[in-house]
């Protein structure tokens, strides 16, 4: 497989088609595509997306250690905002439908789910992971990253993930995984799309596709929050994103917690 | 460990009792509801100026909102039971409906500690919603005198993160 990008990259097709108003960034190597958007975001003039071909440092949620084999796609989205927190959130599920997008290019569409509020399952495995972190001051949010990892090529093995109630998989066990910078390039122009969606309509329309691919809406699912665990019927999710269970004591609207079903 | 039950539509509660407060022009109310056996919400609901409503919310079996263990120390500070942590000059209030983080990851140090000297802008805690790791800075240089949350908390909209004096 190759590892130069910069044939690609410099396609005139790639720069016709990349998305307006968004800069990118390919490192050889990084520690990990988080920390170097933080260290951008003071500096940065614009929405970038930066992409790793090797993070040496790569985590997950909660500081989860995040494996990343060769071939596989890690990248960061510094996403210039200007939102308060709750509205930034949302970014979260914009990611994951512009993800589920990208994805269902190279493998069967039907095989791929939602889990709240932004895992992409991939025959009910988990293919990739989404991660945001948001910068700013005094209530307002200026920069949002947003951490993509996607297993293209290779899962890493089970006993290398730390939460491994969703089995890892591959693209490539259902389809054909395009090379990282095709990847990015496709999911760049969709996740564009969507935020274009949701600044010209609100959350409205994001949260219409989300549900339109959720997993196990209807059923019972258990959300686990460090505190407690709460286990009822998955009814929607709200216009402000929360997870909305109905449980024997009523209906509650959720806005951090882990899904397991 | 005492297993937090804020239920969403207390919240919803305390909002409605804020609104017939205000609506017939009292300065105080207080409810009790009795869920079951060690199970209820005691809320009291109190004006201090027009306009200003203020909250204060003690569920059983563990308050929401209630100073942590580790906000003892600010005994030394003038701070009675009747002043909502929230309307103290140097309070972080939390700009979002989430959960609490007050270190980057877990068995992590604290962002900080009673007594910590912090800059402005430095990360005092993270709220957590959605997946998305809010970082709350320190709204100017200061000494963190209370921290009014526990790790792990489930916080809401304006809820009293820390105060930085």
């Amino acid at each position: 497989m190759s590892t130069d990008l910069t044939p690609l990259w410099d396609a005139p097709a790639t720069a016709e088609f990349w998305p307006q108003d968004y800069q990118r960034t390919l490192l050889a190597q990084v520690d990990s595509t988080m920390a170097e958007a933080r260290r951008m975001a003071p500096q940065a003039s614009g929405s970038t997306w930066i992409m790793a071909q090797e993070q040496k440092a790569a985590t997950g949620r909660r500081g989860r250690p995040w494996s990343q084999p060769k071939g596989n796609f890690a990248a960061t989205l510094l996403l210039r905002v200007n939102d308060d927190p709750a509205q930034a959130a949302l970014r979260s599920f914009s990611m994951a439908v512009a993800l589920r997008q990208t994805l269902a290019m190279s493998v069967p569409p039907e095989q791929l789910s939602l889990k709240w509020p932004n895992d992409v399952l991939l025959a009910g495995g988990k293919v990739a992971g989404i991660l945001l972190e948001a910068i700013g001051q005094g209530g307002r949010v200026d920069w949002v990253s947003i951490g993509v990892g996607v297993n293209l090529v290779a899962a890493p093995p089970l006993d290398q993930v730390e939460d491994g109630a969703f089995r890892p998989v591959a693209v490539a066990d259902y389809g054909t995984p395009p090379s990282p910078q095709d990847f990015l390039f496709w999911l760049a122009s969709h996740f564009g799309h969507q935020e274009r969606l949701f600044k010209e309509f609100g959350f409205g329309p994001i949260r219409r596709l989300w549900l339109h691919d959720a997993a196990r809406l209807g059923e019972t699912i258990t959300a686990r929050l460090p505190n407690e665990e709460i286990t009822g019927r998955f009814e929607t999710v709200d216009e402000n994103g929360y997870l909305v269970l109905t449980t024997a004591k009523g209906a509650r609207a959720i806005a951090a917690a882990d899904v397991y079903f | 460990m005492t297993k937090k039950t804020p239920h969403d539509t207390d919240v919803s509660f305390i909002k409605a009792l804020a609104e017939l407060l205000r609506e017939n022009d009292l300065t105080e109310l207080q409810v009790k509801r009795d869920y079951g056996e060690n199970d209820s919400l005691n809320v009291r609901v109190s004006r201090q100026q027009p306009g200003q409503v203020v909250t204060q919310k003690a569920a059983a079996p563990a308050p929401v909102a209630a100073p942590a263990p580790s906000a003892a120390p600010a005994a030394a500070a003038p701070a009675s039971d009747d002043v909502d942590p929230a309307n103290l000059p140097g309070a972080v209030t939390s700009p979002m409906v989430g959960t609490v983080y007050l270190a980057p990851e877990p068995d992590a140090a604290n962002f900080a500690k009673v007594g910590d000297t912090v800059n402005e802008g430095d990360t005092l805690l993270i709220i957590e919603a959605m997946k998305t790791m809010n970082h709350i800075p320190a709204p100017k240089s200061g000494t963190v005198k209370r921290i009014l949350v526990e790790d792990g908390a489930p916080v809401e909209f304006g809820a009293p993160l820390m105060v930085v004096e």
